[in-house]
């Protein structure tokens, strides 16, 4: 299991890359492109688990569903943006505060 | 999968592939076939549950585990009571009425997946389907408040999907396969469980953020409020309880709590269930629209079916199965009444709407009646799913708990009729003088859920029977 850190050493740190690219970005694009991050990072952690369980192919075959139903998420998220960029004119996330109480 | 329920699944989605074709020129046909797929699948699981050998039986060959079977009802009992009112409370010019059915039907088919599955990556895959659908569906009316509550519940729950995503890729190094049976025998072994629970443990942080629990409740009321008002009914009723609640108590199940295993989890889970009730009820007391208030409440409710699920004992489990079907009854009846108070004054803010009683005598009857089950007021149900739960914290020891569960509920009381009075009694507002109530298909709707929360308050003993068959089967 040597090989168990290294690997997931990395996968943490492009999971925390997304999440402080999140966290620092006021673009809801940019948001979007951390959270990209982030999915991408668990991906890996998907795979990597089948390599080192000796299950690749069950992995693999888990990876592809998922990698269809986050472009579909994604493709839903995208048209939220483009809506929201309509009404407003700007992609800040500051700006959405219409709702509070 | 459980297969006897697997028509339950496949039969909305055609409908839904349908609808779009078939009521392409004519609007009110996708209103008759939505109604009538849900309703012809309440009324086969009706036959199913409540024949009356079954019930004299005491549901002993109720298929799969139960557990499943009762919250199919409770979708379809949902999911028909609000194509029913939205059948009369869309307007003509809405120009997605066919997609508006068709999203409705792909959420119950994924819904209804989520519920029926048996391992962990089929979950993850309808709990997606179901997010998109809901994204769809906040947005219909297009409005600024909708497309604000869609994209900020985007942002809370697809960081939630990609923490189950690692929770499933730990689980399936330490454990082989993600199916439940797996991780039921390896937790009732004697195998130390650390990574196996740090991998439920991550699940549970994403289900956690999905269902609403408090340090991750951001989401919730803005898109309750920003919804269009029959969505908000759908998404607090039930969709938000079985993408994040359903999964919250299968989990809290098969890593066998009342066994003692998982002790952090469980205990962490209790404290957010707590921490739930409280601030939800606090922040509900001091809101002034009635949505985001019932959005306030629904999270205190979640609050106490999280920390039942958290103490795991069989009574405790049995409380939020209860509270689970209940919480989709009584919230039902709130947010259509408050989408029926929008459509007939013109505002759901509290402080401009008053002695709305006298114009709407049935809305304002049915709220009584669903916020008297909410606060747990015998004997309507929502006063034994509570008792039961707080009995169980007493069971077990935990004073505290039980304690403040039993404060939080009269504070629930409290600002329910903080809002009865401001919207319903007292003096009339203008908005009360030009307002009259809303059409008998619109009440309908809550008419019969007020009478399933009397009903299942009344008939308690034939209910107790069945969820006691299915916390035995979901915890043996």
């Amino acid at each position: 299991m040597n090989s168990f850190a290294m690997e997931w050493y990395l996968i943490t740190l492009i999971m925390f890359t997304g999440f402080y690219c999140m966290l620092v970005s006021r673009s809801i694009v940019r948001q979007l492109v951390g959270l990209e991050i982030v999915s991408k990072a668990a991906m890996l952690a998907l795979i990597s688990a089948g390599a080192l369980a000796n299950n690749l192919i069950y992995a693999q075959a888990l990876l592809i569903t998922m990698i269809v139903i986050e472009v579909v998420v994604v493709a839903a998220g995208l048209a939220l943006l483009v809506k929201n960029f309509r009404l407003h004119g700007a992609a800040d996330i500051w700006k959405l505060d219409s709702l509070k109480g | 999968m459980d297969k006897g329920l697997l028509a339950y699944l496949i039969i909305p989605l055609f409908a839904a592939v349908v609808i779009p074709f078939a009521a392409r020129n004519r609007p009110r046909l996708a209103d008759v076939l939505a109604n009538v797929t849900l309703l012809a699948g309440l009324a086969n699981l009706a036959w199913l549950a409540l024949r009356p050998s079954m019930i004299a039986g005491g549901f002993a060959d109720i298929p799969g585990d139960g557990f499943s079977l009762l919250l199919v009802a409770a979708i379809y009992l949902v999911a028909l009571c609000v194509t029913f009112f939205s059948a009369w409370f869309i307007e003509e010019g809405l120009p997605n009425r066919q997609a508006y059915y068709s999203l409705i039907l792909v959420s119950v088919a994924a819904m209804t997946g989520v519920v029926t599955t048996s391992d962990f990556f089929t979950l993850y895959v309808f709990v997606e389907v179901l997010a998109v659908t809901s994204f769809a569906l906040i947005t219909t009316d297009e409005s600024a408040g909708g497309i604000e509550g869609a994209l900020k519940y985007f942002f809370l729950t697809f960081p939630a999907s990609a923490l189950i995503i690692v929770g499933l890729s730990i689980l399936m190094m330490t454990l082989g396969s993600l199916s439940y049976e797996n991780l039921r025998i390896f937790m009732s072994s004697d195998i130390p469980s650390g990574p196996v629970t740090f991998a439920a443990a991550l699940m549970l942080l994403g289900f956690v953020i999905k269902s609403g629990v408090v340090p991750f409740h951001a989401w919730t009321p803005d898109a309750y409020q920003g919804a269009y008002a029959p969505v908000s009914a759908h998404l607090a009723g039930i969709v938000t309880k079985i993408s994040g609640v359903y999964a919250i108590v299968k989990i809290a199940t098969l890593l066998r709590f009342f066994d003692g295993r998982a002790t952090a989890v469980s205990e962490m889970l209790m404290f957010l269930g707590l921490l739930s009730i409280v601030v939800g009820a606090l922040a509900a007391l001091k809101q002034t629209s009635f949505k985001r208030m019932l959005a306030f409440s629904s999270i205190s409710q979640v609050g106490y079916i999280v920390l039942a699920a958290g103490l795991g004992t069989p009574l405790a489990i049995m409380g939020a199965v209860f509270h689970l079907f209940n919480h989709a009854t009584f919230k039902t009846v709130l947010f259509l009444n408050s989408a029926s108070l929008e459509k007939a004054a013109g505002t759901t803010d509290m402080d401009k709407l008053g002695g709305m009683e006298h114009p709407m005598p049935w809305t304002s009857w049915t709220s009584v009646i669903a916020l008297l089950s909410t606060a747990g007021v015998p004997p309507l149900s929502g006063f034994w799913s509570k008792l039961l739960i707080i009995l169980a914290l007493w069971e077990s020891g935990l004073r505290t708990y039980a304690v403040v569960a039993l404060l939080f509920s009269i504070v629930t009381l409290a600002y329910f009729m903080i809002m009865q009075r401001k919207v319903f009694f007292g003096r009339k507002s203008a908005a009360a003088e030009s307002a009259s109530e809303v059409s008998a298909p619109l009440l309908a709707p809550a008419v019969l859920m007020s009478a399933v929360i009397v009903a299942v308050g009344l008939l308690f003993p034939y209910f107790y029977t069945y969820v006691r068959v299915v916390a035995e089967r979901i915890i043996l």
